[in-house]
């Protein structure tokens, strides 16, 4: 009989790991290892801007999306392209990842700095999130070493794609 | 010597969803590099969404007309035909119109509406990677092509000298090389994870309603069509497969769900096995019993070198 075939696990057999909240997450690149990622062999001189009212208002009516924060950390590319770092929050995850422009305003590549998730309040508290600023890979923050292969979990990607779109819209607005 | 001190983890958003890639090895850093370059292609190559993939082009070219599309598209729609074949019609890449219908895809530009009961048979293969439709379909690889872009990234991290990597798109996943610790979400809650125990040389694939996005599509609906029944269905339960490549793994998720008992047989044939895990609790399927039994030759071990109490699903026999 077909049926045969599946077996049911009584429940104390099961396996569980529980993880606690905010601690999946991966660092993949320090800022400096993503401009050379994206911008082998290329110098870049930082060029922060921060945004104005008017700017941000046609940024937002452009991008449909919300401008988080005023200040851009934008760097100049010597071969006139840019080097943008943004962050995107979604319902469980905090993701900062980095835009490399072509010079015609065309995005070159992008890379993932860092990636958290949560199933706590923790993504949408400032404080939670400020302990991912200047981290990287030499000093990584204090994780489950052995949960790092997760299979089940279908991220959708929509909220970088929209954050991409809107470094497009400040591009476009506000340096390019 | 196999091992993993040094690896290096690199992620993209790609393919609808964040893509991580982890290799060792000192031509790891351009190994990683090419492999997100063949995940790109095939992602062009076999969008539902970019006008100018092959399945866009075939959507739009008129019926009876063979169309030559990318070896890599070709292999791809082979292997759907198959398991199509095989599941007897639970595993279909022709929903795409019910998809469309139900507000999880874009309807495509200027391409007529599919017939009601377009299914894979209307999909004919011909030689030198022609293909044509022999009735209005629209094809959606989302249920296989994520696995195929897998395992053709963990083969470009091999041809580029990488003896012990990962590539994760989003939960379907080819570990080789250095074994690997694996966990599983659990489908209710998220934050609880289940260990698969250490792999290598092996895929695992997980699908469940979570985490797939509702978009304006009803709240009942998740985007998973019963062929059969010609309908979006729930998932209700999350179903991981362990196979020998990412794209078996993939595509057999679906067959678990939606004909779980012809399910267990096509697994077997494939190397493969499945974890169900639900509001009841935790089922497997039966392990392969001999290697031989897979097509791909030789099949490594599903799990290896994993301790005792976290093998799910090999202990009960």
């Amino acid at each position: 009989m077909r049926t045969s075939k599946w077996i049911w696990l009584p429940a104390a057999q099961i396996p569980i790991a529980i993880l606690a909240p905010a601690a999946y997450g991966a660092t993949y690149l320090t800022v400096e290892q993503a401009q050379q990622a994206i911008f082998p062999g290329e110098k870049l001189a930082a060029a922060n801007i921060t945004l104005t009212n008017e700017q941000t208002r046609e940024i937002e009516r452009r991008s449909d999306a919300n401008v988080r924060h005023k200040k851009i950390e934008l760097w100049k590319v010597d071969n006139g392209g840019f080097f943008i770092v943004d962050e995107v929050v979604g319902k469980h995850e905090f993701i900062t990842y980095a835009v490399g422009l072509n010079p015609d305003g065309t995005v070159k590549q992008i890379e993932i700095l860092t990636y958290r998730e949560s199933y706590g309040y923790e993504v949408r508290n400032a404080d939670w999130r400020a302990q991912f600023v200047g981290k990287n890979a030499s000093a990584p923050l204090k994780l489950n070493k052995d949960i790092k292969n997760i299979s089940g979990a279908t991220l959708s990607c929509r909220h970088i794609a929209d954050g991409v779109k809107r470094v497009l819209a400040t591009y476009e607005v506000a340096f390019k | 010597m196999k091992s993993l001190s040094n690896e290096i983890r690199r992620a993209r958003p790609l393919l609808g969803t964040l893509v991580e890639i982890g290799a060792a090895g000192e031509h790891a850093a351009l190994a990683i590099e090419a492999a997100f370059r063949e995940i790109e292609i095939i992602h062009r190559l076999m969008s539902f969404h970019e006008t100018d993939s092959d399945i866009a082009r075939l959507h739009r070219a008129p019926l009876l007309t063979a169309q030559q599309v990318d070896p890599r598209t070709y292999e791809v729609l082979s292997w759907a035909k198959k398991i199509s074949a095989l599941s007897d019609g639970a595993f279909d890449i022709t929903v795409g119109g019910k998809l469309v219908a139900a507000g999880f895809l874009p309807k495509p530009e200027n391409t007529e509406w599919p017939s009601e009961d377009a299914n894979f048979r209307d999909l004919s293969l011909l030689s030198d990677n022609h293909v044509l439709l022999r009735h209005r379909a629209w094809i959606d690889l989302g249920g296989i092509a994520k696995g195929y872009a897998v395992d053709r990234a963990a083969a470009t991290l091999k041809r580029n000298g990488v003896d012990s990597g990962i590539v994760n798109a989003g939960g379907d996943l080819y570990v080789f090389g250095a074994p690997q610790p694996i966990h599983i979400r659990h489908s209710e809650d998220a934050s609880r994870l289940f260990s698969l125990g250490t792999l290598t040389d092996a895929a695992v694939a997980s699908s469940s309603g979570y985490f797939t996005e509702r978009r304006e599509a009803g709240a009942g609906a998740d985007p998973l069509v019963d062929p059969r029944r010609n309908t979006t269905v729930r998932w209700q339960q999350s179903v991981t497969v362990v196979a020998p490549r990412c794209l078996i793994a993939d595509a057999l998720t679906k067959v678990v769900r939606l004909a779980p008992r012809r399910a267990a047989k096509i697994l077997l044939r494939f190397g493969a096995q499945a974890v169900i895990v639900d509001r009841q609790g935790i089922r497997c399927s039966a392990r392969p019993e001999s290697r031989r039994e897979s097509p791909f030759g030789r099949l490594a071990p599903l799990v290896s070198g994993a301790r005792k109490r976290e093998v799910i699903a090999s202990r009960i026999q």
